[in-house]
């Protein structure tokens, strides 16, 4: 009988030969993975494509009604309107006041 | 000459005896666990088909219902048993044919703690309702790669075994073999990746899935029973394999058509359409390495009808080898374009599967385990009647549940495609047909109960101590393991 | 046969169905293009089936508590089986309160958004391709007050129908009447203490100060059935009216 075929270097060997059979499959899937095509499932971007379309839409809209002028006037008399706050009474009720009256009428349900 | 010849017997059986002692833990282990896991399989079986036909059984425990209870069912039984059993089978007929003592058992007993602790977890998840919902592939996700890893650690020494064999013959068995521990890691790591890691579309996850279910028969249940009936045929009947060149044969013939199975579960959904038919096509073909396997095998222990009744290992290998080629006829049948109409959603297709995993792999494994445990367990095997009982059953119990499934659900599936009739005709025929196979389960039970239990014995070295084996029969002239009976005495088990 | 020819043939004889059973079409289904409406479509992008947050849940627990045991989603063409004409399994019919003809095959587009598609076992019960349709429609026709999450879901608690559960009487083309096989489903429901009115429990009867609750996974679950509407209604993709049995088909 041939004893040498069987040896801590040939079992070592065998081992990874062993190794490398059992996950050739693993190692293929891994290789062929930069040929396979990319997902193209892109319906819901797709659908977000309209959306985005009606959202460019009313951003330009907005932007075209935007008085820019006027709101910086507007905006230079609101922080001139700070300087001139004087302290008040404020609107909380304090603990112990009377409640705050019931709304007028029931929300619709 | 004769002189040699026997110090080289005794070498032999040395050898034989120290290959067997060194795996006798592993070995036992993966055949009694797999054991408790097949009556536990069995039974969520019983409760499965009772729910068919009686959806009102058992409803009080939502994590028997009979969604969840099917999948638990089928999951003990492929992972629980099918894979345990063949470990155990295909570690030792590896040992012992490249002829190399195990050096790593108590690693392969830790794995096989894992493996089932692993099944365990899956099942469990199941029934919880949190598996993975994939069908066919029901463990969760995080199941599958620690199975594999098992796998890889429990199998990776028979590689090596082989691979630092003495070098001359190599056996038709350990073409199977290895073949086998091949096919797997390279099914399930491909079906765990496109299932489970990587988002691809909806049917293709379906069809992947159902891939893995048919060449996990054809590419590793099959070519592990086929193993072991190459090993028993000849070694029990003491003469070489009838031809080898229909051994070389049925090996290529099934190694070309096993992978192309399991997808025919999806005719008619929009998949490409040659993904179906390749695999009705596959199916179709298995009866060609069917016929070459089973003529081989039966043309090796034909005439020795005598050692067929009497030696308990041969009589399973053969009613298995018989159903293999039932099996191929069947398959031929079932997987026609007309008989896929009937058979693609009825319950023709559970009836084929168990065929297959019953009646096949299932019963060959018996045949295996009744030869292997006497000899690792140096015991012989206690009681002739529970041996007997466990075959008649087993072949009485599998053969009603193909019977029913298959009969019932063509007529099952001929009333869905009848359109004169409604819908509820069918449902009456598939629930009669499910009292037919709840029936049948209840002989696999009994008959396993015999099994495990007769196991569960050896296991705790109850056996007899004997240097006759147990035989179906009271008076033997002669025992067919060789002229002094001894268990380890066998003219060379050429194959 | 020397070990190195043992396992180049077996590479080769499993490489070449790996591949073109397995990594190709896997590739290949995976980059679908997305299929426009057509130019005489009122509708404008590209379809979608819309199956987001709790549907989606849902068809994961249509497969973990394993419905695709008993219940298909597929409707094969003709040349594969006589799914299209068995009862509304495939959309509705015409007649007196449908308009059109809604039945069709099952096209690739209708298991878009799932994780996997629920093709299913066996047909033990009836197929699921379009159950938010049918009994949409069967509470139409029934002028029924319930919703079809709130009828899915007493179905799912005893699909036998329990007292105070309207079964259909007149018209037989809802399949939905005949006596069901399907087990209860009772673990997806709560058993809980009700005062008052009830809120969120079921309309059935069981003892007094007790009520019947969905869970979340209940809630799901019948909102993905109820999401199923693989019909021309559901999909009015050109290419899914092709598949439907009485549309005309585009001249040549």
């Amino acid at each position: 009988m041939d004893h040498t075929r069987d040896n801590p270097l040939k079992r070592f060997t065998a081992f990874w030969i062993a190794i490398l059979l059992v996950t050739s499959f693993g190692i293929a899937l891994i290789i062929t993975q930069p040929f396979a095509p990319d997902k193209t499932d892109k319906a819901y971007e797709m659908m977000g494509e309209g959306r985005l379309e009606i959202k460019e839409e009313i951003d330009r809209v907005q932007d075209d009604a935007l008085n820019e002028a006027a709101l910086a006037e507007a905006l230079q008399a609101q922080i001139k309107s700070f300087g001139q706050n004087k302290e008040s009474k404020g609107s909380m009720p304090v603990p112990g006041a009377a409640p705050a009256p019931a709304p007028a009428e029931k929300p619709a349900e | 000459m004769s002189e040699t010849n026997s110090t080289a017997d005794s070498r032999d059986v040395v050898l034989r005896s120290s290959i067997d002692r060194s795996l006798r833990h592993p070995v036992m282990f993966f055949f009694t666990s797999g054991a408790v896991w097949l009556a536990l399989a069995i039974v969520l079986g019983l409760v499965a088909s009772a729910k068919k036909h009686s959806p009102e059984f058992l409803t009080c425990f939502s994590w028997l219902d009979a969604g969840k209870v099917d999948a638990a069912h089928m999951s003990a039984m492929i992972y629980g048993w099918g894979l345990q059993a063949a470990f155990g089978i295909i570690i030792w007929l590896m040992a012992r044919l490249s002829r190399k003592e195990c050096t790593a058992a108590g690693v392969i007993l830790w794995a096989g703690h894992a493996w089932n602790a692993a099944v365990f977890y899956g099942v469990v998840r199941i029934m919880m309702g949190e598996g993975s919902g994939v069908t066919y592939m029901e463990f969760p996700s995080e199941v599958w790669p620690v199975l594999l890893l098992c796998y890889s650690v429990i199998t990776i020494w028979s590689l090596i075994q082989f691979q630092v064999r003495d070098a001359g013959h190599v056996y038709v068995s350990q073409w199977y073999l290895l073949a086998g521990l091949l096919w797997f890691p390279w099914i399930a790591v491909t079906a765990w990746v496109f299932v489970f890691l990587m988002d691809g579309h909806p049917l293709m996850v379906t069809g992947v899935a159902a891939w893995f279910k048919g060449t996990l028969f054809s590419l590793f249940f099959l070519p592990v029973a086929l193993a072991s009936s190459y090993y028993l045929a000849p070694k029990v009947t003491g003469r070489p394999v009838y031809s080898y060149n229909i051994a070389l044969f049925g090996f290529w013939s099934l190694a070309v058509f096993g992978p192309w199975a399991g997808m025919q579960k999806l005719v008619g959904a929009p998949v490409p359409q040659f993904l179906p038919y390749a695999g009705a096509a596959s199916m179709i073909l298995i009866l060609i390495p069917a016929i070459a396997v089973g003529y081989n095998i039966i043309r090796t222990v034909i005439g020795n009808s005598e050692v067929v009744a009497e030696s308990p290992s041969l009589r399973f290998t053969a009613a298995g080898i018989v159903l293999f080629i039932v099996f191929g006829v069947l398959s031929v049948l079932l997987h026609t374009v007309p008989a896929m109409k009937l058979t693609q959603f009825s319950y023709t297709g559970y009836g084929f599967d168990i065929l297959g995993l019953y009646g096949v792999f299932s019963l060959c494994s018996f045949g295996a385990i009744y030869f292997i445990v006497p000899r690792i367990t140096r015991r012989e095997w206690l009681s002739r009647r529970f041996i007997k009982w466990h075959f008649y059953c087993s072949l009485y119990g599998v053969s009603s549940i193909v019977l029913c499934a298959v009969i019932g659900g063509l007529t099952q599936g001929q009333g869905i495609e009848d359109l004169s009739q409604p819908f509820g005709t069918m449902a009456e025929r598939a629930s009669q047909v499910g009292w037919g196979v709840t029936l049948a389960w209840a002989f696999l039970l009994i008959a396993n109960l015999f099994f495990c239990l007769h196991l569960l014995l050896m296991w705790a070295r109850l056996g007899r101590r004997s240097s006759h084996p147990t035989l179906l029969k009271a008076h033997h002239p002669e025992s067919p393991h060789g002229p002094e009976g001894e268990v380890d005495n066998y003219s060379s088990a050429s194959a | 046969m020397t070990f190195k020819a043992f396992i180049i043939g077996l590479l080769g004889t499993f490489g070449i169905p790996w591949l073109l059973l397995v990594v190709i079409p896997y590739s290949t289904m995976r980059s679908l293009e997305p299929v426009e409406y057509g130019q005489n479509s009122e509708l404008a992008g590209a379809f979608v089936p819309k199956r987001d947050g709790r549907i989606k849940e849902g068809s994961k627990i249509f497969g973990q508590e394993g419905c695709a045991l008993c219940h298909t989603q597929v409707i094969r063409p003709t040349y594969a089986g006589n799914d299209v004409h068995r009862g509304e399994w495939a959309g509705l019919r015409k007649s007196s309160s449908v308009d059109e003809d809604t039945r069709r095959e099952t096209i690739v587009q209708d298991y878009q958004q799932e994780d996997v598609a629920h093709i299913g076992q066996t047909r033990v019960g009836p197929d699921l391709s379009n159950f938010g349709r049918r009994v949409e429609h069967y509470l139409r026709v029934n002028k029924s007050t319930r919703t079809p999450e709130q009828w899915t879901l007493m179905h799912l608690y005893n699909p036998k129908g329990v007292p105070r559960y309207e079964v259909p009487e007149t018209d037989e083309q809802i399949v939905t009447a005949w006596k069901s096989a399907c087990p209860p489903k009772s673990g997806l429901f709560d058993k809980v203490e009700v005062h008052g009115a009830g809120h969120g429990t079921l309309p059935v009867d069981i003892e007094e100060g007790m009520g019947i609750k969905p869970t979340d996974r209940a809630r799901a679950l019948a909102s993905y059935l109820v999401s199923l509407k693989k019909d021309t209604l559901g999909n009015p993709l050109p290419e899914a009216l092709n598949y439907n049995p009485k549309a005309p088909q585009p001249e040549e």
